[in-house]
């Protein structure tokens, strides 16, 4: 097995590094640090921005630099979270507690320079489990039939919201919309198109690509305006110094291993849990720590930890994607259009079928992550610049973006109004409390869903309970079940709301 | 159970589902229904429209009698409808009045900047010019996607 793993990595070690697809990895990287340390835009936004850039490429760089604009735009929030004491997005809403005092008390240099080799040292562990336990998992995923699919779905989407903040119900009403949404078009088992109304762009679909930027960047636009200008003068940490001290470094190992270890659980999970992956890794080291009264006065720990707890459960939640085909969150929803756009259908297969693709992408994870570190230490400074943008010069350009982005798609104004619509939608919703990350989700497992849940009936001529008389199937079901009952519990409910404080 | 004393957020939510939902199990009923064994086009759509419904009914009978919600936050009027305004504006632009991108590019970043709340004329003039170049560089030159840029072209 460990040999196998060996020839997969040098496989893929080649693809990633030949010229072309170094490049992209470049550029995906640098574009999505770039906009992750823009204020006011988070990463579902970034990569919905972006993603009309690859969708000329071939599928192997395509999906090389949307994963680098992923992470890097996971870095750039940190960034801004230790300079600014401005989460650029939530996961890095805990390292703004420790890092934002190093960086009021001159150490700002060692807090980055610590976050980024603990994200880096997360980055490797996460690229090496992928590695190691994708193929067997793959294999499982091979013996899954429509109904276990159906079930692992289900589990999915209940995991996301029920381990998410806010309300259960209109989370699971979020699921369902999406769900609905994205089965708007036509059906592809009768040909009969549905909900679209005479509109023959509908009959094709509604594009996710329109929903998530409409969602994500207008409606993020939207409110970042609202909160009008008081809050907007951004006071930036001077960076003096990027070496650590030997101290610093000795006291962050712990930390990271914890971190990382803490991350690549959380990661698997369905339900992209890079939020509570750093916080719970910033409760444990509250916990180990000889002086926990340091914590939250610039405690490096409270840097390393999260920030490598965040970066490996980002990393490894790429490992169900790429197994499994089902997307834990609206960032690897994203991932998943992203390859149905390349005309390759996520799953187990693409491990098999498509070995460079799969390897190639494992690799130049690695590789980026590395990059990152070389990119983000010295190019500090021009991150500062970035930072100092004031908000009413870069939302106009982001607009832009975006409509000449959804423009793009289908080189019809079609995909803008959707993106407005949308945005209009996704801004009343938020204002009620209906978060637009689960809908993401639903919306691109909708069709999917649906697809599973015929063919389950059918093969078992109409019997439902073929949902629970086939082991795995049943399994997932019950998993699912128990999450849903855990959030009935006291203390559970404590938890989400202390997570829900957090998200805002 | 004043009308008065109620959760808005959660009675606005579930309105939402119930039409929602209500929209699509509604409309599911021009397709065929199938059954269980052999689904049609409509089933799927119309089992979650119900149950989308019901999650609605629920949240706005939950919502009576909560006195002590916070209010939803107040409609922000003036970005929503520039940034959406000028969005559409772009599509319009681009599409059936055949502006091209450029114009159509600069007028949306006019129409935009005016919903943010510190408009600054020759900051967005600026914007308005290297904005769209850097586009058309990205989009036109760099990947090659065949925009109209011009009215004339």
């Amino acid at each position: 097995m460990f040999s196998g793993v060996f020839d997969h990595l040098m496989l893929g070690f080649t693809v990633a590094l030949s010229m072309q697809n170094l490049l992209y990895c470049f550029l995906g990287c640098f574009l999505g640090t770039v906009i992750g340390v823009l204020p006011g835009i988070g990463p579902v936004a970034t990569i919905a921005m972006l993603l009309p850039i690859t969708f000329n490429l071939p599928p192997i760089p395509a999906l090389i630099m949307l994963a680098g604009i992923y992470y890097g735009a996971s870095y750039g929030g940190s960034t801004t979270a230790i300079l600014v004491n401005l989460p650029g997005e939530s996961s890095s809403v805990v390292t703004c507690i420790d890092g934002y005092q190093m960086g009021r008390q001159g150490r700002a240099g060692p807090a980055l320079a610590i976050a980024a080799m603990g994200s880096f040292f997360a980055g490797c562990v996460g690229t090496i489990l992928i590695a190691l336990f994708g193929p067997p998992l793959a294999e499982l995923a091979f013996e899954f039939g429509a109904a276990e699919y159906f079930s692992m779905m289900v589990l999915g989407l209940v995991a996301a919201v029920v381990l998410a903040s806010g309300s259960l119900i209109k989370a699971i009403g979020m699921i369902i919309v999406g769900l609905l949404g994205g089965i708007v078009g036509t059906d592809v088992n009768s040909g009969i198109a549905r909900y679209s109304f005479g509109v023959s762009e509908l009959s094709d679909g509604i594009g996710f690509v329109s929903v998530a930027m409409g969602m994500f960047g207008f409606g993020e636009i939207i409110s970042n305006l609202g909160q009008t200008a008081e809050t907007k003068s951004i006071e930036v940490s001077q960076v003096h110094t990027l070496m650590p001290t030997i101290d610093d470094i000795k006291t962050a190992i712990g930390p990271t291993v914890r971190g990382t270890l803490l991350g690549t659980i959380f990661g698997i999970l369905p339900g992209s849990h890079t939020v509570i992956a750093s916080f719970s890794s910033y409760t444990l080291e509250k916990k180990l720590a000889k002086d926990p009264s340091r914590f939250g006065k610039g405690a490096i720990e409270g840097v390393a930890g999260p920030e490598s707890a965040n970066n490996a459960a980002a990393q490894t939640s790429f490992i169900p994607l790429l197994t499994l085909g089902i997307p834990t969150g609206a960032v690897m929803a994203l991932m998943v259009g992203a390859m149905t756009i390349q005309g390759i259908a996520p799953g187990p297969q693409v491990m098999t079928q498509k070995p460079d693709l799969f390897w190639g992408m494992i690799a130049s994870m690695w590789i980026g992550n590395l990059m990152l570190v070389i990119l983000n230490l010295p190019l500090i400074g021009m991150w500062v610049q970035f930072l100092k943008i004031p908000y009413r010069i870069l939302f106009p350009s982001i607009l832009l973006f975006i409509a000449i982005g959804a423009y793009s798609i289908n080189n019809s104004e079609f995909d803008v109004y959707l993106a407005a619509f949308f945005g209009f939608f996704g801004y009343y919703a938020a204002k009620w409390g209906c978060e637009a990350a689960p809908m993401i989700l639903g919306f691109v497992l909708g069709p999917l869903m649906e697809e599973n849940l015929r063919r389950a009936m059918l093969i078992s001529r109409g019997d439902p309970s073929v949902f629970f008389t086939r082991p795995i199937s049943c399994g997932q079901l019950l998993v699912a079940f128990a999450l849903l009952l855990m959030v009935v519990l006291p203390q559970f409910q404590k938890k989400r709301e202390i997570l829900a404080e957090a998200d805002d | 159970m004043a009308f008065h004393n109620r959760d808005r957020k959660d009675f606005n939510a579930g309105v939402m589902y119930i039409g929602i939902g209500g929209f699509f199990a509604g409309f599911g009923l021009n397709y065929p229904m199938g059954t269980a064994v052999r689904m049609g086009p409509a089933y799927f759509p119309t089992v979650l429209g119900v149950i989308l419904m019901v999650l609605g009914i629920i949240l706005v009978f939950r919502s009576f009698g909560v006195t002590d919600a916070e209010l939803p936050a107040k409609t922000h009027w003036r970005p929503l409808i520039c940034i959406l305004g000028a969005c559409v504006l772009f599509g319009v632009l681009i599409g059936p009045a055949h502006a091209g991108m450029v114009a159509a590019s600069m007028v949306m970043m006019l129409v935009g900047a005016f919903g943010g709340w510190d408009f600054r004329w020759k900051e967005q003039l600026i914007g308005m010019i290297v904005m769209p170049a850097v586009c058309v560089g990205i989009f036109y030159y760099g990947l090659g996607l065949p925009f109209q840029l011009f009215p004339w072209s």
